[in-house]
């Protein structure tokens, strides 16, 4: 009777053993083209999902996951992102409302490797595929906007999005500060006014008197542009740094104590105009170089 | 009212596939039963007897010709409340204990639930089955299903029965059992039809049979009045003679078998083909004595097997000149 | 009526005796071991994939009770030959065959309800290992009423597969009938590019052919709006009641059959 179960016991540490060995060499050969994906076509896929096309599309928003995950998680060199977005297409194709899939999605294509691919173009793609489905999404145009925001730094077309997506029902109205923030970080001060301008006549109270904070710091932030420049054509004219505001005053560039719009007189120093800390419209929002 | 009839039944199927020829299961069958008869349907196998059961139960549909029971046509819904029927080799749901099973049937009488136990219960004590009862019929074995099979064919206290082979799968204590089970079913004025080819069991039961062979009727009638006439010899019993005597009258053909029964006494066993007279007297001369002279009659297997070997071999039809 | 409900309640024994809703542990078991698992696996902001998985699951489960089971309702009795006693008893062909049918439907309808509350139950536990924030942005709650909407679809879907699978069973083998019903019910899948057929192809008899079948086979697509209910899209009730409709008296055309021809047959 201890023969058989003896054979048994044998037999199975024989199978585990080789199935030890089939992973030390690497398991199956390997294959020019990763064949993760069977189907390609999304149009095919969505023929042959039947009745399961949700199921189908939450499995490969796992492979989706997976992928990202073990690709940056992994010391190849040559490990690339490829899969990540034909996975996301098909999950999104077999599911066009999965929201979760659409915005998790773009943010894995769009940051720059070695932590994604960083595809800008797909994620936005994926994105506005989203908005096919649900043109009102506004999260959808809201990410948009983040993405040529924070990677492409295109300011206008990431206040356009904001922009746009606030006016979508359900829209938060705080985007159209972003949008206003936005073009004013990205230089352009004009449309950034306009936008605060349309903030101020607001029924929010506390939404007015930073609407007209906001104009206030734009004010001020041209203000001190005029003044830059009138301390640039010093240096150039006298070959020294302005000191202080009586230098400019001797040369006639100025009549007066330049104050910001609060009142709170601009500082001088080394021929750098700023706000004074104390102001009320410090910090003024922040211009990126270039 | 007959209990059972049937008209010219006849029943043909076609085997073959791509040019099926006809074959005949059934022939012409007519014969009628009477109520409270127990009567025997015999023949070998193939013969056509359980095709004549399944016509009866229209379990399968009669190529032409009748068939009634109890003045209903054979496939009356109605009648079938008061019919029984065994299936030769029966199957049942073997999930379902014995009682599930006869509760089930019983059921579909529309028996309540306390005259369903009452039946069930009393069904199973006569066919014989004790403890088993509460055993899914998975695990019953031949001779036990077989009981099984007779007590769901009496759940509804039938005025006729319908059993195919009620003794197969049964030890010899039980084919006593339903024999006697029989018999009180005849007494109660049920009408038992029964097909077999066990032909002591129809002796022993019948009062009338009927013999089918190769899908035709053989023979049909009264067990007696089948037998009557049929003397196949003589039996000749005689005293006072020796050996000696004897072997002459048999050397002569007279006589086919001697049986000693005793000192000088001896049962001899003319043929039909020498004169028992004529015998008697011969051994008159030798100082033999007659005890006495009886014709031999024929078995019902001696009956059975001359029926067969005259019944037809080729079952297809004749061929029709079109 | 009796005897067909004597018939269904014997076969709904047949099922429970044949441990088929032991599947009810397996799919109790999938849902909770897939629902640990989400959380490891996805950025799971919500339960979607439970809710799809759940959905899926019972159609499947249920479908392959209805096939299996359906395709021996009668076939088996009639091999077995259990049937020569029954047909014995006062009982017509066709309550016998309308008693197998209810039999099985009643069956799936018990593994349906078991599964429902099942799936309602992990989904109320899911529920409340979520944030408020987080629940708010979900297009419908966990514990979604609205999904009935979908189950109950399922079943009549489950009740059709299972008419045709009795009906095959009348006549033909268990791995024949086995290969039309699924069979059908892929094609019935396929019924949008039936209807489409003649846009693509240039025979205009293929296309007739096409538009014929579309409307003749059963068109199991449209009972299908899981995807509806877990996006929580408007699923009107009309539609649910019209789609049913056309169920049922798909199931009595497929029924009326059954009983042709089972009443004709010749039980050799």
């Amino acid at each position: 009777m201890r023969f058989p179960a003896v054979l048994l016991i044998l037999l199975m540490g024989g199978v585990i053993g080789l199935q030890a060995v089939h992973e030390r060499r690497g398991g199956v050969p390997a294959v020019d083209t990763p064949d993760m994906l069977y189907v390609r076509s999304p149009e095919a896929m969505r023929r042959l999902a039947l009745s399961y096309r949700s199921v189908l599309a939450d499995v490969y928003w796992i492979r989706a996951v997976q992928h990202y995950g073990s690709t940056r998680l992994s010391n190849d060199p040559n490990a690339k992102y490829d899969l990540l977005y034909p996975l996301l297409d098909l999950t999104t194709s077999l599911d066009p409302r999965f929201n979760v899939a659409y915005l998790f999605g773009a943010l894995f294509l769009a940051g720059p490797p070695p932590g994604g691919p960083g595809r800008t173009d797909l994620a936005i793609a994926l994105l506005e595929k989203g908005l096919q489905a649900q043109p009102d999404k506004w999260e959808f145009a809201e990410n948009i906007g983040f993405v040529h925001y924070w990677w492409r730094q295109d300011y206008p077309e990431a206040a356009a999005w904001f922009t746009r997506a606030a006016e979508m029902p359900g829209g938060p109205f705080w985007l159209k500060s972003m949008a206003a923030v936005t073009l004013a970080e990205g230089g352009r001060r004009d449309s950034s006014r306009v936008l605060w301008q349309e903030i101020a006549k607001s029924d929010l109270e506390g939404l007015r008197n930073e609407a007209q904070r906001r104009l206030a710091q734009l004010d001020a932030m041209d203000q001190i542009d005029q003044l830059q420049a009138a301390a640039d054509g010093f240096e150039r004219q006298v070959g020294r740094p302005v000191a202080d505001w009586d230098d400019l005053r001797r040369a006639g560039y100025l009549r007066g104590f330049p104050a910001d719009p609060t009142g709170t007189p601009y500082r001088i120093q080394s021929g750098r105009v700023t706000l004074d800390e104390t102001s009320r419209l410090h910090p003024l929002p922040v211009q990126p170089a270039g | 009212m007959d209990a059972i009839s049937t008209e010219a039944l006849t029943k043909h199927y076609h085997v073959g596939f791509w040019r099926p020829r006809p074959y005949v299961a059934l022939d012409a069958l007519t014969l009628r039963v009477g109520q409270g008869e127990v009567f025997g349907f015999l023949g070998p196998n193939g013969a056509g007897k359980t095709t004549t059961l399944k016509l009866l139960m229209q379990l399968i549909f009669p190529t032409s010709g009748r068939a009634e029971i109890l003045g209903r046509p054979a496939g009356d819904v109605g009648v079938r409340r008061r019919i029984g029927y065994l299936p030769e080799n029966p199957y049942f749901y073997d999930y379902l204990t014995a009682e599930e099973l006869l509760g089930y049937f019983a059921g579909l009488f529309g028996y309540r639930a306390a005259e369903r136990r009452r039946r069930v219960s009393a069904l199973l004590d006569e066919v014989g089955i004790g403890a088993e009862r509460r055993l899914q019929l998975r695990k019953f074995s031949k001779g036990m299903l077989q009981r099984v099979g007779i007590a769901q064919a009496l759940v509804n206290d039938p005025d006729v029965v319908f059993f195919d082979e009620p003794m197969s799968g049964l030890d010899p204590l039980g084919r006593r059992e339903i024999r006697e089970l029989i018999l009180r079913l005849r007494d109660r004025g049920c009408t038992v039809f029964f097909s077999s080819h066990v032909l002591s069991d129809a002796e022993t039961l019948c009062s009338r049979v009927a013999i089918v062979a190769g899908g035709r009727l053989a023979a049909a009638g009264d067990l007696s009045e089948l037998l009557a006439f049929q003397i196949r010899a003589w039996e000749l019993v005689v005293s006072g003679v020796g050996e000696t005597s004897l072997e002459r009258a048999r050397a002569a053909g007279d006589v086919t078998r001697v049986t000693a029964l005793g000192a000088q006494r001896f049962a001899l066993e003319v043929p039909l083909s020498a004169d028992p007279l004529r015998v008697m007297n011969h051994l008159k001369t030798h100082g033999g004595q007659l005890v006495s002279l009886n014709p031999v009659r024929e078995t019902l297997e001696d009956f059975f097997v001359r029926q067969i070997a005259a019944a037809p071999a080729n079952r297809g039809l004749e061929p029709v000149a079109r | 009526m009796r005897m067909i409900g004597h018939v269904a309640v014997n076969v709904f024994k047949e099922s429970v005796r044949d441990k088929v809703l032991y599947n009810l542990v397996a799919f109790a078991v999938l849902l909770i071991v897939v629902s640990y698992l989400l959380g490891q696996l996805t950025a799971g902001q919500d339960v979607k994939i439970i809710k799809d998985l759940g959905l899926a699951a019972i159609a499947t489960f249920c479908l392959f009770i209805a096939v299996f089971i359906g395709i021996g309702l009668v076939w088996k009795e009639v091999e077995r030959r259990s049937i020569y006693s029954l047909l014995s008893k006062p009982i017509r062909r066709s309550e016998f065959i309308l008693g197998k049918y209810a039999g099985l439907v009643l069956t799936l309808l018990v593994n349906v309800s078991i599964m429902t509350a099942a799936f309602y139950a992990v989904l109320a536990y899911l529920d409340t290992q979520f944030a408020e924030s987080v629940r708010a942005g979900w297009p419908a709650p966990a514990t979604d009423p609205g999904m009935l909407k979908a189950i109950v679809l399922i079943f009549v879907e489950l009740m059709l597969v299972t008419a045709v699978a009795l009906f095959l069973s009348t006549f033909s083998s268990p791995f024949l009938s086995a290969a039309l019903t699924f069979g059908l019910w892929i094609v019935g899948h396929f019924n949008a590019d039936l209807r489409n057929f003649e846009a693509v192809v240039e025979s205009r008899p293929a296309a007739y052919l096409a538009r014929g079948l579309y409307y003749v086979l059963p068109n199991f697509a449209a009972f299908d709006v899981k995807a509806q209910v877990v996006h929580s899209l408007p699923v009107p009730s009309s539609y649910v009641a019209t789609t049913a409709a056309y169920g049922g008296v798909y199931v009595s055309l497929l029924l009326t059959a059954a009983v042709m021809v089972f009443s004709r047959r010749d039980f050799k």
